[in-house]
């Protein structure tokens, strides 16, 4: 394999197999210091913002890291450092060929200093994660925990992995550990993922009420307010779920997630063209697969081309596999809705294989669904509801195939949940569910 | 200040699953930064020696135009300055700080303030905060409010907003119940140095020095100024002038268990600071973290620490690169600075009584328990030519006994890690330090001491000559200012860090990189 050449001088951003103009607007966005435009009110001074983006400050530790590497290349933290660094930045920019980079330098790392690496081991579990080895990462975590029992961030590492392989136990341990340790934003985050995961939507609210309140720089509370507005879009409450994200966007304004965010809003509200003009810019900006998907559907729903999104989007995947990282879990479902059914069930197979969660119980539910096997897919769809999560998603999928089995019943009571829970669940399936709901009080 | 691996991935929380929906992650560190504390200060008034200021920063690397949130306080915390002054590393005295907002902005608009500020209570200033100060005395368990509903000094909100920032800072100052004053609301960054030395002291090159990496930066201050004899052993400042001090912070968690998601559970401890030369002790960042959430009085069991003081890593590596040989372990000439005070009494190789709680007439030898804290004789009075470097100096009033905004404790925990202070001798290879040996901007002569903060942006910040007596240096090139407070932490990011504390992201924590 070759070896990355992770000293060079790094252009985060530079997404290089794009035929969009996405590198122009990449480096944009490293190059820019964001700045709120003048507002009309008389005001003494403009209120400026020099909040620097977070691709910004990135590159710029990564660069200062490589000047000090070159210098003390025995340096194990500084090399853990970079390593986590790299994690982060194949996180924003969907480069996957910084895992490469970032497994370079924590390999490095720990050759270095072999024992009690914290900081290495942790960034081997972040990276783990980042590339959906889930196992990988519970491993590492798992080490990371015994080299630094004291630092919170392992448990949120732990937390991830432990959640997304289905150990619920695990996971409420890992998430009450990092909270016992460090009460913050992100350990109150993670605390409201569980609540919400587990049907306790109103503890999911005051945990994420804490993040905001313990919130203090302006990314902490532009991902608070994301999350907040989240939970507020997914329970149907759109003006909340607005309000949330136009407050984070005051703060950080070029905030991909609040982007997304209010995009979400706009379609909800019909305002098509709107939400379109906004995709385009963030999946330019920011070319995450969940921003692609929905800028997609929201193309097919309003009869424009979406060929080129699915194009990106199966591109992304092979680059991602190149790269050793596997994403079945979101292959199987965009192929289940929009490509090859026989792979979505291989996908969802091969990721049920791996991990037994909630998540892909859904995914195979589905797949299966697509596929057919409607008997299958309802065991499956039981399972995806252990938790008691209110996944308007999950209730819908699970609607669908009691539906195709002609239980009735039930379909009305599941897409009559999901509808209820929230009416804008999916941009696609939200209209399905309510035509099949109608037909189904009709035939009554 | 801090520095650090978290500092570099700060800035904050990206938000935003990296793929569909299902799994939502992250940034790896998580910054605190409102609770992060950066820096703490203890010396006796210069301009009323019967009183001592206690000056704890936190939120440092405070980019001025930082609208429109600027820096609130946390509402949700204690902050909380400890005093032991018997040496029994637990607190005797807590002065814990708590903040409310009162936020007249309402959905109506997302202005700081909606028109020129020309006094703290002027009905332009859309965002306040106040504070309350409890006093605890842990020895009769009771408290008591010395401070209620006080003004913070609102956030330097730009030259046209703010144009006499001084009038509202002096607004800003409150009566102590039972005497003294208080302040809380930002300032210009009192800490200087050039973050930079210790990444190139490592390189080899002493040439890239003269550069105060935090110039243009402001932190939130409290600064509280009590009678000596309140704060002194048994009232008496005169057979007890010795005290400790550190400052923390301190959040509630949260249960995942069934039951609720309120706030219960005991009050976490999530940051500590005491004597600034600390953070080289306790790198790595696995000890780091450990450290922030102990108290003093656990210092003494964790063999960790007691290792890392008795064989620092620090002077090895100065010994590696420029063959200055490192002191003999293991070094209780720094267990004395660090984790008793200075004094005779506690037979280590500094054989002065400087500040030590043990030299209190009223402490057992017998009940004193070593820990990490910053240790203030009252008794010394202030100098009238302060030496930035202090002890060291041959200023008996500067640090390590208390800490001064002027002194230099860069330059003198260099020293003192190299083994000055039991030598008695400077180490002359090292005299000229990271040549950046006073704050960029003036400090003041009456409370609070520290100056206004800064309304200017920091890349604006124009460089100006430090004068430096010991050695003259031709002009400081003037560096490339990476824009913003991130971009002060890029400089940072990587260096090892001596003496400063960490937050994680946004202008946080100052840890080693891990």
């Amino acid at each position: 394999m070759l070896e990355p050449p992770f000293l060079e001088p790094e252009t985060v951003g530079l997404r290089r197999w794009w035929p969009v103009v996405a590198l122009l607007a990449g480096i944009a966005t490293i190059l820019s210091v964001t700045v709120l435009s003048a507002r009309s009110e008389p005001v003494a001074d403009a209120p400026t913002n020099t909040h620097v983006s977070r691709q910004t400050a990135l590159a710029q530790s990564v660069a200062k890291l490589q000047a000090t590497l070159r210098k003390l290349p025995g340096d194990a933290p500084a090399w853990a450092q970079l390593g986590s660094s790299y994690v982060e930045i194949a996180r924003i920019t969907v480069d996957p060929t910084y895992y490469a980079k970032a497994q370079g330098a924590l390999d490095r790392s720990l050759t270095l200093r072999p024992d009690g690496n914290g900081p290495a081991l942790m960034g081997m579990g972040a990276l783990a994660n980042a590339r959906h080895e889930f196992a990988l990462a519970r491993d590492w975590g798992q080490k990371a925990a015994v080299a630094a029992p004291h630092t919170a961030e392992v448990y949120g590492v732990l937390a991830d992995a432990l959640t997304q392989l289905g150990d619920d136990t695990g996971s409420a341990d890992a998430v009450q550990k990092m909270l016992d340790l460090k009460p913050n934003v992100s350990s109150f985050t993670r605390a409201s993922y569980y609540f919400e995961m587990h049907g306790r939507d109103d503890d999911a609210q005051s945990a994420m009420n804490r993040a905001l309140g313990a919130a203090g720089a302006p990314d902490e509370i532009a991902y608070s307010r994301y999350y907040l507005g989240e939970l507020a879009f997914n329970t149907g409450r759109l003006d909340e779920a607005d309000s949330q994200y136009t407050q984070g966007l005051a703060v950080v304004p070029d905030d991909p997630a609040l982007t997304e965010g209010h995009a979400k809003v706009l379609a909800a509200q019909g305002k098509a063209d709107d939400a379109l003009k906004l995709y385009r810019v963030l999946v330019t900006r920011a070319p995450l697969p969940q921003y692609i998907l929905e800028y997609a559907e929201l193309l097919d729903a309003n009869g424009r081309s979406s060929r080129d999104q699915y194009a990106i989007l199966a591109q992304q995947q092979r680059l991602l596999e190149a790269q050793g990282a596997t994403d079945d879990l979101t292959a199987a479902l965009v192929a289940a809705d929009h490509g090859d059914k026989a792979e979505a069930l291989r996908r969802a197979q091969a990721e049920w294989g791996r991990r037994q969660s909630v998540f892909v119980a859904d995914a195979l539910a589905w797949a299966l669904h697509v596929n057919g096997r409607d008997a299958e897919a309802a065991q499956y769809a039981e399972k995806a509801a252990a938790l008691g999560w209110n996944n308007a998603l999950f209730a819908y999928h699970r609607g669908m195939i009691a539906y195709s089995l002609g239980q009735l019943g039930d379909a009305e009571k599941y897409l009559d949940t999901a509808l209820r829970t929230n009416p804008h669940f999916s941009v696609p399936h939200a209209p399905t569910a309510q035509k099949t709901l109608t037909q189904l009080r009709s035939a009554r | 200040m801090l520095l650090a691996a978290g500092a570099a991935l700060a800035g904050g929380l990206i938000p935003g699953p990296a793929s569909a929906s299902s799994h939502r992650e992250a940034p790896l560190i998580a910054a605190d930064p409102t609770v992060d504390n950066t820096d703490l200060y203890a010396f006796v008034s210069p301009d009323k020696h019967d009183t001592v200021t206690l000056v704890a920063n936190f939120f440092g690397f405070q980019e001025p135009n930082g609208g429109p949130n600027f820096y609130p306080w946390a509402t949700d915390a204690h902050y909380d300055i400890n005093i032991d002054n018997d040496g029994d590393a637990k607190p005797d005295l807590t002065y814990r700080y708590v903040f409310s907002t009162d936020d007249r902005r309402k959905n109506n608009t997302f202005l700081y303030n909606n028109g020129e500020v020309t006094s703290i209570n002027d009905e332009n200033l859309l965002f306040r905060q106040n504070y309350s100060i409890q006093l605890m005395d842990h020895h009769s368990g009771k408290s008591q409010y010395v401070v209620q509903n006080a003004r913070v000094a609102p956030s330097n909100t730009g030259p046209a907003s703010m144009p006499d920032y001084r009038t509202l800072r002096d607004q800003a100052i409150a009566k102590v119940y039972g005497g003294g004053v208080s302040y809380a609301g930002p300032s210009d960054d009192a800490f200087f140095a050039d973050l930079r030395v210790f990444d190139l002291l490592y390189g080899g090159n002493l040439s890239e020095v003269g550069q105060d990496t935090l110039r243009g930066y402001n932190v939130n201050t409290v600064a509280l100024q009590i009678p000596s004899h309140m704060l002194a052993l048994k009232g008496d400042a005169k057979r007890n002038p010795n005290i400790g001090i550190w400052s923390d912070t301190e959040r509630q968690s949260l249960k995942l268990a069934p039951g609720s998601a309120k706030a219960e559970g005991p009050f976490v401890q999530v940051s500590r600071l005491g004597n600034p030369l600390v953070n080289e002790v306790v790198s790595p960042a696995g000890l780091k973290d450990a450290f922030n959430g102990l108290t003093p009085d656990k210092d003494h069991t964790v063999q960790a620490l007691l290792d890392r003081v008795n064989v620092p890593e620090l002077p090895q590596l100065i010994e590696k690169i420029y063959q200055i040989k490192a002191p003999d372990t293991p070094r209780a000439d720094l267990v004395e600075i660090f984790l008793t005070g200075i004094s005779k009494k506690v037979g280590g190789p500094i054989n002065v009584d400087l500040n030590s709680q043990v030299n209190n007439m009223d402490v057992d030898k017998n009940e004193f328990v070593p820990s990490e804290m910053l240790r203030l004789n009252m008794s010394v009075m202030p100098a009238a030519q302060p030496n930035r470097l202090g002890v060291l100096g041959g200023d008996t009033q500067g640090f390590p006994n208390g800490r001064r905004l002027t002194d230099d404790v860069v330059d003198i925990a260099v020293q003192a890690m190299e083994g000055a202070a039991q030598s008695g001798q400077l180490v002359e290879a090292l005299a000229t330090g990271d040549k950046v040996d006073a704050n960029d901007v003036a400090f003041e002569q009456r409370f609070p001491y520290v100056a206004v903060p800064s309304n200017a942006a920091v890349n604006s910040a124009v460089q100006t000559k430090i004068e430096n007596k010991a050695s003259a240096f031709a002009s400081i090139p003037t560096a490339a200012f990476v824009g913003g407070a991130l971009g002060a932490l890029v400089l940072v990011a990587g260096a090892v860090w001596m003496w400063r504390k960490r937050p994680t992201k946004a202008r946080h924590r100052n840890n080693r990189p891990w």
